[in-house]
């Protein structure tokens, strides 16, 4: 990015802040006139000033930096109300804010910027100065602890007092959220929308509170509020949330207390803590130092990525090319060598983005077992033992049903009732333990144990019609079979969602893992998921050839045609079918995949691929297209099946394997082979 | 009697042993998908536990005409170091305890007309079992 392209920025961003900026100065003009302030007003100019400054000083416009600065200055002390603006003063602001605008038309005209005015600077200068002396106090002060009012900027507690004397009702409504409420959807930003509606929200403190079991995050909210309703009406509307409301009162304040003034100084010395406070409550609903992302634009990131490689591809084809005229290109060759280990890493960098923490994933699962308990009405201790184990985004949205699944059966159906317990001589209190640790180089392993009844392989055996399994493998696979339910009845818990078979096809045949278990009669049970860290997923087309489905990636067709059997033009020899078909002004030519594969097929093939193989553009005509959809590639290790234009398999749906092809490997492979 | 569990099929009318221990799962036959380009012996992938593994025609890696699958057909998939490959059987049903005192090295002309992949010959009364030498079968050397 040159300095243009961040003036054109600035430009565009600086009109809508003296928007702002004047709109606001004239609400504080509004209210200075009346003796008043403010105190939002105030707050947006000094923001909008704020950035216009920083903004200003990153193009270098010196001058628009210097007024802005002073601005900046003045309406910090009336935002920390420290100060009172007055018309005179608002006035000068508005001049100010007139002259920046001078300037950022002369920038954006090409003109030499005009230095700032010398006048105006220093009669901002002045009422900085001037103002600093001691203030008319507030003849009232909020009924608070003091904790609470040094937390409180000036400006807010002025806008309480102000809505007290103006007849208004002022509030606190206490807020502690809870993962049980989370679940509900009430969170302090519901509830904030759901006060907005009926309230102004004045300020929200966040408080660390002792860590017990009715705020279980230690933290805990209070809002200030000026309402013209009734407290009742917004109690009744509250309740749901768990919100206590207290109305607030004005107390006279006592006569000038000598520390007065140290109080001011007090509370512009906790700008900064209150800035960092609010800065926690923002961050109440995410966590500090972390950007929350949609999956699609890491996709789309990992996409681009690709069309890069693609580029680099071509890149070291067209070097290849050159040396082959006699150009010298170790340089070149260089650069591409470090150019591709640079690729390497930027794709590495681009998946670890993707990554996230187990302990993330299983975040929700305390709530989940919570949940149950109090359904079922048996005691479990879950026991998570998570480990610093990392997954791919894409893996962990596919295993958390699964594991979901498995909690619910382990508490469900696994553990007993305290009662039971008792009888058998166990702790009436069950265990849930929950482990999981990294295998080998991209291998995640998740245990589930319960120490419950254990699977009942008779039962099981029964239900399913079949001999009593042996082996707990084949225990797993009779429990895997669709629609086998151990219980008479499906329990309300239990009852719904995936079956031990889904969850068994999420592991092993979706993401190529397995799912293993260990159970003893009365002693408990282990399920064992085992999938990739990462996994590919690609946007690909499928399509039938002879009586098989296969797909493509999306990434390596340029373009499907029709295929018009009137219009093709076959060439003599015609080796797999080939004839040359019409695409944007230019003959390319055209292979039968089904001769490829040397499949007799008889209807003609309706559309080709086109794909690019050594720069020339080459279709691949296919019987019929089936559809687009992403897919999850699997590798095909085995020695047996490694073979040129095959990149791997995935599972359509049908749990058996569909090849995933590399059209332009194929194609060439076949060609060279027919050649030779 | 001591020995060790194997797995009993048959393909084409003789019947084949492994180690029950090399043996990872039994099933019926359903389908494989074909892999175009791989060995002729090779009946495609299937998905066992997640794991894509190829699976070899028994009768044609033995030489013998290809026959229709049926009801009997089926897989024994096997490992072998850290190869998992399935071996479609025309029948499989039965798991026999062998002594490794039954087993004798196969008779020269066996050997060498099995091209190597029987390694053992185990007279179980008046049955006659093969043991296959799985590495060979899947095409290792």
């Amino acid at each position: 990015m040159d300095l243009s392209e961040f003036v054109a920025g600035f430009l565009a961003e600086a009109d809508d802040l003296l928007a702002l900026a004047n709109s606001s100065l004239l609400l504080a003009e509004t209210a200075s006139k009346d003796v008043k302030q403010n105190p939002r007003a105030v707050r947006e100019a000094f923001r909008a000033l704020h950035t216009i400054k920083g903004l200003s000083a990153m193009v270098g416009v010196e001058p628009v930096v210097a007024l802005a600065h002073r601005m900046e200055a003045v309406l910090r002390l009336a935002d920390q109300g420290v100060m009172r603006l007055t018309p005179e003063s608002v006035d000068l602001l508005l001049q100010g804010v007139r002259a920046i605008e001078q300037r950022v038309q002369a920038l954006r005209e090409g003109k030499t910027v005009a230095e700032a005015p010398v006048a105006l600077l220093g009669q901002l200068k002045a009422i900085e100065a001037g103002l600093l002396a001691p203030r008319a106090t507030a003849p009232a002060q909020l009924d608070l602890s003091p904790l609470l009012l040094a937390r409180l900027l000036p400006m807010d507690r002025e806008q309480l007092l102000q809505g007290i004397a103006a007849g208004r009702n002022a509030l606190r409504a206490d807020f502690t959220p809870s993962p049980e409420k989370a679940a509900a959807g009430i969170t302090i930003t519901s509830v904030r929308e759901q006060l907005k509606a009926h309230a102004e929200i004045v300020k929200v403190l966040p408080l660390s509170v002792a860590d017990t079991a009715e705020a279980p995050g230690g933290l805990s909210f209070v809002l200030f509020l000026l309402t013209d309703g009734t407290p009742a009406t917004l109690s009744t509307l509250m309740i749901a949330s768990g919100l206590t409301l207290t109305p607030l009162a004005a107390a006279p304040l006592p006569p000038a207390r000598p520390d007065e003034l140290a109080g001011e100084a007090r509370a512009r010395l906790s700008a900064q803590q209150v800035e960092l406070a609010e800065l926690e409550e923002e961050s109440a609903g995410t966590r500090p130092g972390l950007v929350r992302v949609e999956v699609a634009r890491l996709d789309d990131t990992m996409e681009k990525l690709s069309a890069f490689i693609v580029t680099r591809y071509r890149l070291m084809r067209a070097v290849t090319d050159l040396a082959a005229t006699g150009v010298d290109v170790r340089t070149l060759k260089q650069i591409m060598a470090e150019n591709a280990k640079q690729l390497r890493d930027l794709r590495a960098a681009v998946l670890h983005v993707r990554m996230v923490r187990m302990g993330e994933v299983l975040e929700r699962v305390p709530l989940l077992v919570r949940g149950l308990r109090r359904n079922t009405g048996k005691q479990v201790r879950l026991v998570l033992d998570v480990g610093n184990a990392e997954v791919d985004k894409a893996v962990a949205d596919r295993i958390f049903p699964a594991i979901v699944h498995l909690v619910r059966n382990a508490v469900d159906h696994a553990i007993e009732s305290p009662q039971e317990r008792r009888a058998l001589g166990k702790p009436e209190e069950g265990e849930l333990r929950i482990v999981c640790r990294q295998r080998g180089g991209n291998q995640l392993e998740l245990c589930i144990t319960d120490d419950g009844r254990g699977v009942d392989r008779e039962l099981v055996a029964r239900r399913a019609g079949r001999e009593v399994p042996e082996s707990d493998a084949a225990l797993l696979d009779l429990l895997c079979l669709p629609g086998l339910s151990t219980r008479d009845q499906a329990t309300t818990t239990s009852g719904r969602g995936m079956g031990m078979d889904i969850v068994r096809r999420v592991a092993a045949d979706e993401l190529g893992g397995e799912l293993l278990l260990q159970t003893k009669l009365g002693a408990g049970t282990t399920f064992t998921l085992r999938v990739p860290l990462t996994i590919t997923i690609i946007d690909a087309f499928s399509f039938e050839c002879g009586d098989q489905r296969y797909v493509v990636p999306v990434s390596m067709v340029e373009e499907i045609v029709e295929l018009d059997p009137a219009r093709l033009a076959h060439t003599p020899g015609a080796r797999f079918g080939a004839s040359l078909v019409e695409r944007s002004g230019e003959a390319i030519p055209v292979l039968q995949l089904a001769q490829i594969f040397g499949l007799s097929e008889k209807t003609p093939a309706t559309r080709a691929m086109v794909i690019r193989r050594g720069g020339e553009a080459t279709g691949i005509a296919v019987h019929r297209m089936l559809g687009q959809q992403e897919v999850v590639v699997r590798p095909m290790q085995d020695a047996l099946v490694r073979v040129v234009g095959v990149t791997g398999a995935t599972d359509l749906g049908d749990g058996r394997p569909t090849l995933v092809l590399d059209l332009a490997a194929l194609a060439g492979a076949a060609l060279a082979k027919e050649a030779a | 009697m001591t020995g060790t569990l194997h797995v009993v099929f048959k393909v084409g009318g003789s019947e084949y042993a492994l180690p029950a221990a090399d043996v990872l799962q039994m099933e019926s036959f359903t389908s494989a998908t074909p892999v175009p380009g791989s060995r002729p012996w090779v009946a495609g992938v299937m998905q066992v536990r997640g794991r894509i593994v190829p699976v070899v025609d028994a009768r044609v890696r033995f030489g013998l005409p290809p026959l229709e699958r049926t009801l009997d057909s089926r897989v024994v998939v096997a490992m072998h170091a850290e190869r998992a490959v399935a071996l479609l059987v025309d029948a499989a049903r039965e798991v026999l305890k062998l002594d490794p005192s039954q087993i004798k090295p196969p008779p020269e002309i066996v050997a060498r007309e099995a091209m190597g992949l029987v390694k053992g010959v185990a007279q179980v009364g008046p049955r006659i079992v093969m043991l296959l030498d799985f590495a060979k079968v899947i095409g290792e050397e």
